[in-house]
């Protein structure tokens, strides 16, 4: 099956996301702001609508109306005494419903948008791969080079701040990586389940309780297993690929927990 | 002279929430190698007086000068040490050793792009070895104990050389038994290194009798230049209404 050309982009485009969402998952989960990456998913959906109705690329829409959102969300939580999560309820679900008017009047309800709602391996064309390439060689220089601020800023941020760190700055390029990740894995692991690969790895790792650069790399490991083995899985049963993986990094998870009962 | 330049020259300083004041016309000025306490009762303002200090709460009205410099125009943060009140309440599950935690006091003088060098990993271990937690430096964080954990915050603080330790509550999760050995702690601290040293109590009982001035919070401010001044200061029995009383420290008897 690897001699096929899809199977071959859709594999580099896998690890690619496994990469990405598993480095930014890390500081997402320990910063308790899972609920973002599914908020912006669903942003993204919006893009992917935009792509649809105008003609421009999908992929594109979707990661400059993923990060825009990002933007907007940090900015309403900093500027307005209002309930974070409340503004990522929001968010959620009214992208969704812009998202299906957009799709509805475009009169796109059909397997094209399946995909992207559940991944597909036969999706990612050249021209995904070297957007995906990168932006995604991009985030992943800019996490790692800013790892130890990003560590103490999900650790303690007021006293991150106090020592001199640029939080504000900080957060926001956290959330703009986010929001890259998300809609760059649109194509392999859908709208609705890649919430899944960047918060699933790194709360399986964290079962086993070590310092912060293994569980990160634990983290890796489980995530670009799961890639691995759910694209296998779709080849082989023609499942979405996005299903596959989220079936497999779920496994990984109750391994892992019953491993460290 | 022991008392030479200004670590914070506060003028003042106003803060409101939707009209209420929360804190008064407040005005002092801490120099270089105090020892000063901050009291007064829950909801007085004291830790948001403390949050201003620290730039982390923007005043209503006023002025806060760090080292003689504009606060919104400071940038030697990594000259203040802060131990928050919530030290001990950490996230039992987080992914850090005690060194990653302590390392962490060396982010911002490393800067962006760099990993940490010998220099910052001596820093660390100096800071730990000062707060008797090296033995726990590969431990992870949330398996320590809450005085433990409190000691690991001073020594993250500490690892980034700071000229000015401010710690809110440092008694939180700290057993009674623990308290004379932290303030001796502290005190030399402030002796040995040189450190200015502000903390935060709303347990009038915990005031030791070398401290150099306490200042009472409860809306505005009254400075006393001394604990047992302090003690029978006619603002405090106000504050508390109870006859407090001196916890003695002497150096670990």
């Amino acid at each position: 099956m690897f001699h096929y050309e899809f199977m071959q982009n859709a594999l580099i485009a896998g690890f690619i996301i496994a990469i990405l969402a598993s480095l930014s998952g890390s500081f997402i989960v320990l910063k308790r702001y899972s609920l973002m990456t599914e908020t912006l998913a669903h942003s993204s959906l919006v893009g992917v609508a935009i792509g649809i109705l105008t003609g421009f690329s999908t992929l594109w829409m979707a990661v400059i109306v993923s990060i825009l959102s990002a933007w907007l969300i940090e900015y309403l939580r900093g500027s307005f005494n209002l309930y974070s999560d409340a503004i990522l309820a929001i968010f959620l679900s009214g992208s969704l419903a812009l998202a299906i008017i957009m799709v509805s009047l475009s009169g796109a309800f059909n397997s094209s948008l399946f995909s992207y709602l559940f991944g597909s391996i036969l999706a990612v064309s050249n021209h995904d791969l070297i957007i995906m390439g990168i932006f995604g060689f991009v985030a992943m220089i800019l996490l790692i080079g800013f790892s130890k601020e990003l560590l103490f800023l999900v650790y303690d941020e007021e006293v991150a701040k106090t020592s001199g760190i640029k939080v504000k700055w900080l957060n926001y390029l956290l959330i703009t990586i986010v929001a890259v990740t998300v809609a760059l894995s649109i194509r392999i692991v859908g709208v609705f389940l890649i919430a899944a690969l960047m918060v699933i790895p790194t709360i399986a790792a964290l079962q086993f309780g070590y310092g912060f650069l293994k569980t990160v790399m634990l983290a890796l490991l489980f995530a670009c297993l799961s890639v691995f083995i759910g694209m296998v899985l779709s080849y082989m049963f023609s499942l979405p690929s996005g299903a596959a993986i989220v079936m497999c990094v779920i496994i990984i998870f109750i391994i892992s927990l019953i491993i460290n009962k | 002279m022991k008392f030479v330049a200004p670590v914070f020259e506060v003028s003042n300083l106003k803060f409101e929430i939707s009209n209420q004041k929360i804190l008064d016309s407040i005005s002092l000025k801490i120099f270089t190698g105090e020892y000063d306490a901050v009291i007064g009762p829950n909801g007085g303002g004291k830790t948001t007086l403390i949050r201003m200090l620290l730039g982390l709460q923007v005043p209503t009205s006023g002025n806060i000068e760090i080292f003689g410099q504009d606060i919104k125009k400071f940038q030697g943060w990594h000259k203040i040490g802060y131990v928050p009140q919530r030290a001990t309440l950490v996230d039992t599950s987080f992914p850090a050793t005690v060194l990653d935690v302590v390392l962490m006091g060396r982010a911002s003088k490393r800067g962006f792009f760099k990993r940490y060098n010998k220099e910052d990993k001596d820093a660390a271990y100096s800071a730990m070895r000062q707060m008797d937690v090296i033995d726990l430096s590969q431990k992870m964080i949330g398996s320590l104990s809450g005085g433990q954990r409190q000691r690991v915050m001073i020594a993250r603080a500490l690892a980034s050389n700071p000229s000015v330790l401010i710690l809110d509550e440092p008694n939180t999760g700290v057993d009674k038994n623990s308290q004379h050995l932290f303030y001796a702690l502290l005190r030399d601290l402030n002796k040995n290194n040189n450190l200015t040293i502000l903390f935060i109590t709303h347990d009038v009982g915990v005031i030791v009798d070398d401290i150099d001035r306490v200042f009472t919070v409860n809306r505005s401010l009254s400075t006393c230049n001394n604990p047992k001044e302090a003690i029978s200061c006619k603002d405090i029995s106000k504050l508390y209404a109870i006859s407090a009383h001196l916890l003695h420290n002497h150096h670990g008897h």
